[in-house]
This record gives C-alpha cells, structure tokens and sequence, in this order.
C-alpha cells in the first residue's frame, strides 16, 4: 500500500473516531480541568493528555491531499501530498503555552521542523515568545495552512513574508489594540538563501531581522457588541534585516513552482512593509492585504556600481459567504455537520491578486539580467474562484479554479503562454 | 484671391556648405553608423574587446570554468557598447580557469537584442595551439574552398579594463551564419533548419556506426541548436535514419539512397578540406568523429556538415591523403564509388591549387602569406598575453614549424593525389 494512501487511511479513522467521540463529548474546555477530566480526554476541541489542572498536551495532525488538473497541460502530478504534520500543542501552568511541529514528506520521512516554541502569557499587555515560529508580519501568512479560505495562500504571502524562523517576540493586546515586536535569526524560511551562487560564507550574514505588527479593531471602541464593524481590523507591519551579497533576491513562482521571476543580485537591507484589512460580519467575510518588500543593490552593477532597489509589490483582496449561514468567525459551528444529519457548512470564495517584481529604477531600456538597473518586470495575477464544504469537525473540502495571467510571455511555465488555468480539489483532515 | 508671394530668404551658399560639412562630421564620428559584422571579422585587424562584469562574476567564471553558467556583461569594440549580454565559459579541451574561452550572447537577457546583426559569438581562448592561428588559417582556406566555416578576427579581451589575453572573435554557428553561408534556396532564406552541435563523447568514439533505431544515442551525440521545442522523432529520427541507411546500403547503391539525406559532395569536399590542413581532430578524427555542426536544411531533409574549431590543424606535411577512411563506414563506402573517390581527390589538387596560388603582389603563395601575415598581426599581443599557457619561446617555435608546413605539403597532396588518381606524376614527385 502506498505511503500516502496509507497516510490518508490512518487520518480518515483517527478523524472519524475522534469526531464522534466529540461529538458524544461536548466539553471541549477551555477553563481549568477538574479531577475526573484528567487524564486522557478533550481539551479546546483537541484529543488532550490532561495533567493537572492547568497543564495539558494535545495531539495535533494535519493531513493534506490535492488533486490537480491544467491547461495547458504542464506535466505536474494529478495528486500531490501537499502537507502532513504532526505536533503537540498545550499549556504548562496559566503561565506558559507551547508547540511542536514537524512534518513529512509522502514517504513518511521526517522533514523540516515547524513550530517550536514557548510562549509567557501570564499578562496581555506583554506577553513573550521565544522559539521558531513565524515573524509578525502578513495577515494571511501568520494564519495556518488549513485555516485558509483557499487551497494556496495568496502569492504576497509566499513570496513576500518571511514566514518562520528562529527568535523573540514581545506582544500584547488590549481593547483592539495589539502588537508585537521581534528580532529574528536570519530572514525567514521565504528569505532564506538557498541559491547555489552567493559570496562565500554570506550565510552567516543574512539577519539578523526585525520585525513589527500592529493591529487595531478601530471600530470596536465605538459600536455596541453586536455591531457588524466591530469586527473590522487594519494593522501594519514591518521588517527590516541584513542581506548578504550573491544572487539572493525573493522570488516570483507560482502556485506549482515555476520561477517566473528569478533572484536577482542584492546586497544591503531587506525591508518588507505591509498593510492588512480584515472584515468578518456575519456569513461575510472580507479580506486584503497590499506588501511590498524592497531590496539594496548596493555595488551590484556591472563594474561594482550600485543598482536601484529591488521590488516587490502585490496585493490582494477577496470575499467569502457561507451560503449555509453560519457565522464567519475563528471557529464556524459544526452543530449542523453530516454527523449531524446536516450539509455541514458551505461557503463560496472569490479572490483576486497580483504580484510583480522589477527596479525602482525605469530609466533605459528593461532588462532580463539580474544586474540590469532597470529591470524587466514581470507580473502574475491570478483570479481564484472556489468553494469550501466544511464536512465535519476536522475534515474540509476544497475546490478551486484558478486562472493565471503572466506579463512577460518569455517567463511563464510554458514559453509563449500567458494564461493558465487550473483546478483542485482537496481534502484536508485537521485536528 | 490674388495670390500672396512670399520672398524666401537668401540662404548663403557657404552656409549650406558648412551645414553640410558638420553633418558629414557627425555622421563619421559615429562609428555605430558604418560598422558591420564584416568590420568585426575583418581578419586584417588586430581588434580590442572590452567586457564589463561584476568583478565577483568574472572570479565565479574563472573558479566553475566548467560549468555553462551565465553572467551578465557589457561588451565594447570600437566605439560600440551592447550592453546585458550573457557570458559563460565554454569549449571542451580547451576549458581554463586562467584564460576562460566565453561564450557571448548578445540576447540572453533579451531575445530581440542583436549586436551587429549577430545574436552570439565567441571568444576562444587559443589555449591548444601555440602559434595561436591554425583554426583562424584554416577556417579562411575553407571559405576559399566553399566548405561552410565561420569568419574569425583577433582581438585583445579585456575585462573590467584588465588584459586578459590574446583571444580569437569567432563567428557563433547560429542562424545568421546558416543565412550567410547557405544563403536562399528557392526563395527561402536557409536560417531555419535543424541545426546540432557534435558532442564528443569522451571514451565512445563514433565512426558513423549504427546506433540501433532508439534516438537516445543521437540525441547525446547531436546536442540541438535551433527548434528545441521539436519531438525528439523530428529532431533526431531523421539522423538515425541516416545512419541507418548509411550503415544497411551497399556502397554500390548508397549514393542515390543517401542524397535526398545528405549533401554528399560537400561531404568529400569538407573532408578533403580538413585532410589537406592534416587536421587530426575532425570528421576523421583520431578518436572518432568530433568537432563539426550538422544542419538538415529548412523544409528539407538533406544535411550538411559546418566546420568547427580546426586548431588541431596543420600536424604534418606528410599526413595521409587517406587517413582513417577505412575506420569511418560512410567514408570507406564513399570511397568504394569511384566518382565519389575522384571528387575527393580533385577537392585535395584544388586545395593545393589554392594553397599554393600567389595573391597579387605576393611572392609566395597564399597559404603561407597568410599564415605570415596572421602571425605578424598578433605577434605582439601573443607576446604580451599575461595568461597563455605556453611561453614566448614555445610561441615561436610553433610559429616557425607552422610556416613550414605549406610548401611540402603542397608538393606532398600533388604527388600522392596524382598516385591514387593513378594520374601522371607532377614534377618533383619521388
């Protein structure tokens, strides 16, 4: 038996059982556990070990499986193995919270580590993490995977947040208002080099980074609580970190790999500035980010001389509406899922993007050379239509069209091409 | 309406004149007016090449001399910048980290960027011939003789305005050589064939035996130049039909199966060609064949064969008129038919004919006034290159073995075509 298939099989019984074992258990705590809860039971909605009361650990798996399809066909595999996790998430004492995470690929290998940190919660107004985890910056890329409205994030959040690394964070929030402030490593697993041509030893300068959110439900102060904008959030975030001198850049891929922007040569600082928006009232939800990262060129002329910064500029925005009419929030109710004898929930999601990359500088004639002043632009935009069917605790199904639309014709994942569609249906089986 | 006239200013004369004057001044100051690809293969000029890199690409070349990896340049010559172009290293044997040869694309970064017309050249470093001219005589005598050949200058390279060497311009077999050199055939501009680099496959030689019907072997030995996009049946199934039928036809019969595949008297006449400048290293090459491009024409299915790097040229005066022909299949049939085997012949008298013919105002006969007057052209810039792998006096001794080359082995290729033609004995014949 395949290992994926294997995979998929041991998820959809652990899946079924504990879903039924929850449902039959409504506790899904959240406050102290009492004598009896202790010991092997549920703790926020999770299979839970409950030691005490107030410290626990839960299991955590994820399990992603995509089908694909494309036209034009670009000879990638129908199925793929998109992720599977397993991690352990819990409290130790009111003052302490953590998480480990790992993954493998689809031979079962353990691969990178994810999530590894502790994290001082004991007041809101400052509360300290430290470990790997992901930098305070991109709304969408600080949510996890499977928590997404879509099967791939949008194309700013991969290629232009940082993502994960290893450092410090200070946090707090209080009515509405919430920060964060870290310093990091390096630049992220997105920024991380892994070019074969860079200067010698130019690993070891890369970062150190700082990074910075600030976030603000700016209506909350003056609506009443049941208010559809009290829900309503905009923050800014920013980072700013080392970067070492070679063929270094961020990257324009797709969904599926291709490079339609490749490195160029940097040197200097990277900087990253974003702004956020996000809206759920009611079934509705809306949500938009615009990032722009900006690199230093600094002697990377030909000649030595210096170049004109490195952009990278996109946005997004898109609408969800659960057409079932459950609330668009952190959780959404699965009262009514096919355990239930419901449809489950059902939500329909369109989203547009763009995410171009090229030189502050436009003067002379655009150049495909990664040590061209001008740079040749290149731009993918990309309309996402797709419908989200959330079965039953745990288990989502996705479907999505995508059409994508290149810029430059001699950078696309099939010369001469510029417009691609695709289609994926996933299933994902969380817990 | 009465009509209005108009009195038209009185223009001096002298004043146009010296309009005029400064017009035809800024056209000559502007070298980018006049210059062709003629100008920079004008082999009668000793030419500077300027490349600007990153100083950290150009040590990156020279540390992966052998990888094929990129890096963008400006290039300069006579007044003229084509800048964002692609530079690698290149060549097989003659790979350096010292003297790299490079490769230059002019539209690397930008597929409609073209210098002088051409989309690439190259820039060979002369590290395997000491008197640094073999290939440059050679290609000249083939374009004398009608074999397909690129043109090719000198030229001082500096890059990041730092001498590196002494390097020959060589003109890239790519689509605008194919329209120079075959020109139209029935009103189609001959630049969109199937064109293939011969890969040499170290420790495989290959004399034209048959490599089974799967096109995998072909496909490594003929590296695809033009239509990458092509079914590898398109690309490579018309060369193992080649083989194929060269390989399964008696010699009797191989000429008419083989001439709507083949150009089989430009064949004799390239090789001919390259057995008269004693070139050990090509189609009859000591260890198999080895640097040539084959092309199958546009909208045909015929193939010639394009000369390429001849600097193993020249080895001897008395190098055999029929060396290895009986080791390559398609040779040893072709010389089996006795029109082919006279055609080979008569191309050899021809070569010596041309070889020997004094130019006007010469005294000696063109092979070896151009070998001089190649020698005279570079000999100070040979002398100064800082990274030539061989010295000065090693220099002159091959310039002196190479001048005397022509006169035996023009009396040599006289006598022993005459003996295998079974013609009369020139005179001076032992």
């Amino acid at each position: 038996m395949p290992k994926r298939t294997l995979i998929l099989a041991v998820m959809a019984i652990v899946c079924l059982t504990t879903a039924g074992a929850r449902a039959q258990d409504q506790a899904g705590q959240t406050g102290p556990a009492n004598e009896a809860e202790r010991g092997f039971g549920w703790r926020n909605e999770r299979p839970s070990l409950i030691f005490g009361e107030d410290v626990y650990v839960s299991l955590r798996a994820k399990a992603v499986f995509d089908w694909r399809g494309f036209d034009p066909d670009l000879e990638e595999d129908t199925f793929d193995l998109n992720v599977a996790r397993v991690g352990l998430k819990g409290e130790l004492t009111r003052h302490f919270d953590f998480e480990i995470e790992r993954e493998m690929d689809e031979d079962g290998v353990w691969q990178d580590w994810k999530d590894v940190y502790v994290n001082w919660d004991t007041f809101d107004l400052f509360q300290v993490r430290a470990g790997r985890y992901k930098l305070p910056f991109g709304l969408e890329q600080n949510l996890g995977r499977t928590e997404i409205d879509f099967i791939y994030r949008a194309r700013i959040s991969t290629q232009l947040t940082p993502a994960r690394d290893k450092g410090v964070t200070v946090s707090g929030r209080d009515r509405g208002l919430g920060y964060e402030v870290g310093l990091f490593n390096t630049d992220g697993d997105i920024g991380k080099l892994t070019e074969p041509q860079f200067t010698p030893g130019a690993e070891d300068d890369l970062g150190p980074t700082f990074a910075a959110r600030v976030t603000a439900t700016v209506f909350r102060p003056f609506v009443g609580e049941d208010a559809a904008l009290r829900s309503l959030r905009v923050g800014v975030a920013y980072t700013n970190g080392n970067l070492p001198e070679g063929l270094n850049s961020l990257r324009g891929e797709t969904p599926y790999g291709y490079d339609y922007f490749e490195p160029v040569y940097v040197k200097g600082r990277r900087q990253r500035l974003g702004l956020e928006f996000d809206w759920t009232p009611g079934p509705f939800g809306v949500r938009g980010e615009w990032i722009q990262s900006r690199e230093d060129r600094l002697g990377q002329g030909l000649g030595n001389r210096d170049l004109s910064d490195f952009l990278g500029t996109g946005w997004y925005v898109y609408g969800t509406w659960i057409v079932t009419g459950q609330d668009k929030d952190d959780n959404i109710s699965m009262r009514r899922s096919v355990l239930h004898g419901g449809p489950g929930a059902i939500e329909l999601a369109l989203r547009y993007e763009q995410l171009s990359f090229g030189s502050a500088s436009s003067e002379g004639l655009p150049e495909r050379n990664p040590r061209a002043e001008h740079l040749f632009e290149n731009r993918d935009r990309i309309w996402t239509a797709g419908v989200n069917w959330y079965v039953m605790p745990y288990v989502k199904v996705v479907t999505n069209a995508i059409h994508e639309d290149f810029e430059d014709p001699a950078r696309t994942p099939l010369s001469g091409e510029t417009s691609f569609w695709s289609g994926v249906l996933r299933l994902q089986i969380v817990f | 309406m009465p009509r209005r006239h108009v009195a038209s200013p009185a223009v001096p004369d002298a004043l146009i004149a010296v309009v005029v004057w400064m017009l035809a001044l800024l056209a000559g100051a502007s070298p980018a007016g006049a210059q062709t690809a003629a100008d920079l293969f004008n082999p009668t000029v000793l030419h500077r090449v300027d490349l600007l890199m990153h100083s950290q690409d150009w040590e990156k070349l020279k540390q992966n001399f052998q990888e094929n990896t990129y890096y963008p340049a400006d290039l300069q010559w006579n007044g003229q910048t084509v800048r964002n172009s692609g530079v690698r290293s290149r060549g097989l044997g003659s790979r350096s980290g010292t003297k790299p040869g490079l490769r230059v694309d002019f539209d690397r970064y930008s597929t409609s960027q073209t210098f002088l017309g051409l989309k690439s050249m190259v820039l060979d470093n002369l590290t395997q011939d000491q008197s640094g001219v073999k290939e440059s005589v050679t290609m000249r005598l083939f374009a004398r003789l009608g074999v397909p050949a690129p043109r090719e200058s000198f030229a001082r390279l500096y890059v990041n305005n730092e001498l590196i060497g002494l390097y020959a311009v060589v003109e890239a077999i790519d689509k605008d050589l194919l329209a120079r050199v075959f020109g139209s055939i029935d009103g189609n501009v001959q630049n969109d064939g199937y064109l293939f680099e011969y890969n040499y496959l170290l420790g495989s030689p290959w004399r034209f035996d048959y490599l089974g019907s799967a096109l995998d072997p072909y496909q490594a030995r003929f590296d695809a130049k033009t239509k990458e996009d092509k079914s590898a049946a398109d690309k490579w199934g018309p060369i193992e039909e080649l083989v194929r039928l060269s390989n399964d036809t008696p010699a009797s019969a191989l000429a008419p199966m083989l001439e709507p595949r083949l150009d089989i008297a430009a064949l004799v006449r390239y090789v001919a060609a390259q057995n008269f400048v004693a070139q050990n290293d090509g189609f009859l090459g000591y260890d198999g064949m080895n640097n040539f491009y084959f092309y199958r024409l546009e909208d045909s299915t015929r193939h010639v064969f394009i000369a390429w790097d001849e600097d193993n040229a020249f080895l001897s005066a008395d190098f055999p008129l029929n060396t290895r022909h009986e080791e390559n299949i398609l040779m040893r049939k072709l010389m089996e038919a006795s029109t082919w085997k006279a055609q080979y012949y008569s191309v050899l008298q021809e070569a010596a004919d041309s070889a020997a013919q004094a130019e006007d105002g010469q005294a000696e006969g063109w092979l070896l006034a151009e070998m001089r007057r190649q020698l005279d052209l570079i000999g100070d810039a040979m002398r100064e290159d800082p990274s030539k792998p061989y010295t000065n006096d090693e220099h002159a001794a091959a310039r002196a073995a190479l001048l005397d080359f022509p006169a035996p082995r023009i009396s040599y290729v006289r006598c022993e075509s005459a003996r295998a033609t079974g013609a009369a004995l020139p005179a001076g014949c032992s």
